[in-house]
């Protein structure tokens, strides 16, 4: 599972590769906002353009990409049939099912569409924009703020997604070292969650502790060198656009 | 010129445990030394307190004469360490970005960081993996990472934990090799490790640990005869030390 890749830096020679990092999630804000409160065919139609195009601009793996979007299929049909069963409205007069209706499916599409509009996002983000950055970003954004320590949060941002990959990698090692123990003859669920979640956490600490510790012998601290940021005409021409997206959702369609 | 030194080094955890007692050593500016022993023999207790990683109970640690704790932050550039479990110390999403971490944590301008970056990746040979993610990469690789992390610090003194554990051969050549060359360029190097048979050719001096005690310390011709009753294995018998390497 270390190898689902789907939210990682990929290195490439890309406009959006390129893109000042703070006008990025500048541009990243704007439209996800604006997929969120998308409601008509017409925003899907704009927003799913604009979304391809920025997927095809980034460089980035599209096939193989889509291919790893599929452990998220499960969550936006979970998302679809939900709305589908639970919103009250006219039956659907070709599928006869209990629950469903004309309403609940149009409410599902629509949320489903959402979904994955922001997961397409998140995609070209994470993929065209090194974390160290991103979470400078969030610091110079976060600058103004008082009382709240930005270094730290943006060291947070950077820590967590370090250990996610390793965590994952953890699980699947003390799942494999259980299978070959027969652990799938115990029917108990919970039990097996227990022989998961106890060693699991244990490694998880381990590492934090030793990351910690790491850090600390190379000078951590919260003082570090600042980011450098430099915005092109062509990331505000990016912005413009993505504002531009923006108002034609909420007010033209 | 004894670079770093300690005395009367002594480790007591909350716990009660002794870890190290009593140590007095030195290192030679230059000087490549082993230090071996079994499991729980104190070794890695013992170099964490060579940048103050670790604060001793009792004792003191001195950098060019200096106790470490007047400046830690010239203790731990001064001293850089590499620990057993590489995947441990990668704080970066890339290549480039972990070697950065140090010089931006000493506050370097951008335009520094960046020629840092570049100089220590092309010392490591890694210059043409700088954008990939150091999670995919082998593990002589990453141990290389690992190397270029502390290299970035400028350090004069380069402590190696267990350098070879979970390598395979290519691996441990290459670190070996990495090892070498530092020493060449005047890095003092200090190795803890309990496989002689791999680098006891190149270094000046063994130190053996016994709980929590150095047990033998002298050249590493002397003491490899007695290193089996410390529960520290004697390679290929009775071969000569020059024979213990993995570099043909």
């Amino acid at each position: 599972m270390d190898q689902l890749n789907v939210f990682h830096y990929m290195h490439k020679d890309s406009v959006i590769h390129r893109m000042d990092c703070r006008i990025k999630l500048g541009c990243m804000v704007l439209l996800s906002v604006t997929a969120s409160f998308a409601s008509t065919w017409a925003d899907f139609g704009i927003l799913a353009g604009v979304f391809a195009a920025a997927l095809l601009g980034s460089k980035l793996p599209v096939a193989a990409l889509l291919r790893e979007l599929r452990f998220f299929a499960f969550l936006i049909l979970l998302v679809f049939l939900v709305h589908s069963f639970s919103v009250p409205g006219q039956p659907v007069q070709s599928v006869p099912l209990p629950g469903l209706t004309v309403e609940g499916v149009t409410s599902g599409l629509t949320f489903a569409g959402k979904l994955l509009l922001i997961i397409i996002l998140c995609v070209v983000l994470a993929g065209t924009t090194p974390l160290s950055l991103l979470g400078k970003a969030v610091e110079w954004f976060l600058r103004p703020v008082p009382f709240i320590p930005e270094a730290r949060v943006a060291t947070m941002i950077n820590l967590v997604f370090v250990l996610i990959p390793l965590i994952f990698s953890q699980a699947g090692e003390i799942l494999n070292a259980q299978k070959a123990r027969c652990v799938e003859r115990r029917k108990n669920p919970v039990k097996r969650i227990i022989f998961l979640a106890f060693p699991l956490l244990f490694q998880t600490f381990k590492k934090a502790d030793d990351l910690a510790l790491a850090m600390e012998a190379r000078c951590y601290s919260e003082k570090r060198t600042k980011a450098v940021f430099k915005a092109t005409p062509v990331d505000w021409g990016i912005l413009i656009f993505s504002a531009a997206v923006f108002l034609a959702v909420f007010f033209v369609t | 010129m004894i670079i770093l030194e300690t005395r009367h080094l002594t480790k007591i955890f909350p716990d009660g445990t002794e870890a190290v007692k009593d140590i007095n050593l030195s290192f030679r500016e230059g000087e490549f030394a082993v230090i071996a022993g079994a499991n729980g023999s104190g070794k890695t207790v013992l170099v964490r307190h060579f940048n103050g990683l670790l604060m001793p109970t009792r004792g003191e640690v001195l950098l060019e004469g200096e106790p470490i704790t007047k400046n830690l932050v010239r203790a731990r550039t001064q001293v850089g360490i590499i620990f057993q479990d590489s995947d441990s110390q990668i704080v970066g999403q890339t290549v480039a970005e972990d070697v950065a971490f140090g010089p931006e944590n000493l506050g370097l301008s951008p335009e520094e960081v960046a020629a840092t970056v570049k100089e220590t990746l092309e010392s490591v040979g890694l210059s043409h993996l700088a954008n990939r993610r150091p999670h995919l990469l082998s593990g002589g690789q990453k141990r290389r990472l690992a190397v270029a992390g502390v290299l970035a610090m400028k350090p004069r003194i380069i402590v190696f934990d267990e350098p070879f554990t979970g390598l395979d051969y290519p691996g441990v050549v290459q670190v070996l090799n990495q090892v070498l060359s530092l020493h060449r360029k005047g890095h003092t190097i200090i190795m803890v490790t309990h496989e002689l048979e791999k680098v006891l050719a190149h270094a000046d001096r063994l130190i053996v640990m016994h709980g929590g005690e150095v047990a033998e310390d002298g050249p590493p011709g002397e003491v490899l005869g007695r290193v089996g009753r410390y529960g520290v294995r004697q390679p290929y018998g009775n071969r000569p030390v020059e024979t213990m390497t993995w570099i043909s």
